[in-house]
């Protein structure tokens, strides 16, 4: 879909979430606790992050417009249960990876996972 | 001129209507006749002008030649055919058909066939082989093409080329050129996958985006940012990282040191 279409359908989903009706967020989870949990755990000393405050690392890649990303992590197609799977437990993914392995419970992984899928 | 002005104005409302609206015909249909000869006649100019100060160095070795048929068969026959020889069908659907050789080494010099092989043309299926093949070897289609015309289908057939190396093997022996690795950025597909500032159209969301790249942490996760470790990850993905997404595109010691140069300015 091209970008005018995108916008488009951002403004619906801005325009159904002002009328009470949400999209559902990514994995259900809940997005501006996972905002918060990206600041928490350190995300933002590492990658830039639109709207979690002072997130101006650059040690790993931003990561802006995170849901139109096609690959995660260079090699994993990019869905909710793959970001999920990366944040957990990153060295499973790639052994040799920087990214450290933050201890995330499943639900905090759930709740990053919708805030960083509302960067489109 | 006011009535100038107003038709001016007429038919520029009229092309951003036609453009907006979806109406210009952006398929591989043959262009308007007017579209055409015009194109064509700009085509022409341009390679003139562009070549009209390269100097075109001995083109009558025979070995020249002959390692010019040997780089002809491997990246230009699939879609230019050859004498008695069909492009492949995949060449059948461009626009504009991509040429028959055999007579373009009358009507251009020399200098105007290496100007094209190097540079390619926008907008059409001819690439630009300046980051693909040396210059010797630029030189060498060159002069395989000055002996198109002159071959029977049964001469070329029977014409046998030398296995040669047929990648563009350049070690950098200079100071990295950070100008000269934004355009090999643009001719490696480098824009295809990513975004990258300074380069026009480069906005892709595959890979990770460039910005401020030059003082980055880390390359592919693994590797702490150091020009030896871009070039290295530059020249063979897979060596860092061996399930990487980005494919290993053939990039020599050169290009990928002056683009190395060029993400390094971007901070």
């Amino acid at each position: 879909m091209d970008r005018s279409g995108m916008r488009v359908i951002a403004l619906l989903a801005l325009l159904a979430t002002a009328c009470g009706a949400g999209p559902p967020s990514a994995l259900g989870g809940d997005p501006s606790a996972g905002k918060l949990l990206l600041r928490q755990y350190g995300c933002a000393g590492c990658h830039r992050i639109p709207g979690v405050p002072a997130a101006y690392g650059n040690t790993g890649p931003p990561l802006d417009a995170l849901a139109r990303r096609v690959y995660l992590a260079g090699r994993l197609p990019n869905t909710p249960e793959n970001l999920a799977a990366w944040i957990r437990d990153p060295q499973r993914i790639d052994p040799r990876t920087l990214m450290p392995d933050m201890q995330l419970s499943e639900a905090q992984a759930r709740d990053i996972v919708a805030y960083l899928y509302t960067l489109r | 001129m006011k009535h100038f002005l107003a038709l001016l104005g007429a038919g520029l409302i009229g092309a951003a209507v036609v453009v907006s609206a979806g109406w210009y015909n952006v398929s591989a249909d043959q262009h308007l006749a007017a579209t055409y000869y015009f194109l064509d006649f700009a085509l022409r100019r341009a390679v003139r002008q562009h070549a009209s100060e390269i100097e075109v160095p001995p083109l009558d070795d025979p070995a020249l030649a002959r390692r010019g048929l040997a780089l002809y068969r491997e990246h230009c026959v699939r879609c230019h055919g050859a004498p008695g020889v069909a492009p492949e069908p995949f060449a059948l659907g461009m626009t504009p058909a991509p040429a028959m050789l055999a007579h373009t080494a009358r009507e251009w010099r020399p200098a105007e066939l290496y100007w094209v092989v190097k540079r390619g043309f926008k907008m059409t299926g001819m690439p630009a082989w300046q980051y693909q093949l040396s210059d010797d070897d630029l030189w060498a289609v060159v002069a395989f093409m000055l002996e198109l015309p002159r071959l029977s289908p049964a001469q070329y057939a029977a014409l046998q080329a030398p296995p040669v190396a047929t990648e563009k093997v350049e070690l950098a022996d200079e100071k990295p050129d950070a100008e000269r690795g934004r355009e090999a950025i643009q001719f490696h597909a480098c824009v295809t996958c990513h975004r990258i500032p300074g380069i026009v159209g480069a906005n892709a969301p595959v890979g990770p985006p460039l910005e401020g790249i030059g003082s980055r942490g880390t390359i592919a996760g693994v590797l702490p940012n150091t020009f030896a470790n871009m070039v290295r990850w530059l020249r063979d993905p897979q060596e860092v990282s061996p399930r990487s997404a980005m494919p290993d595109l053939g990039i020599d010691e050169r290009d990928a040191r002056d683009m190395a140069a060029y993400l390094a300015t971007l901070r």
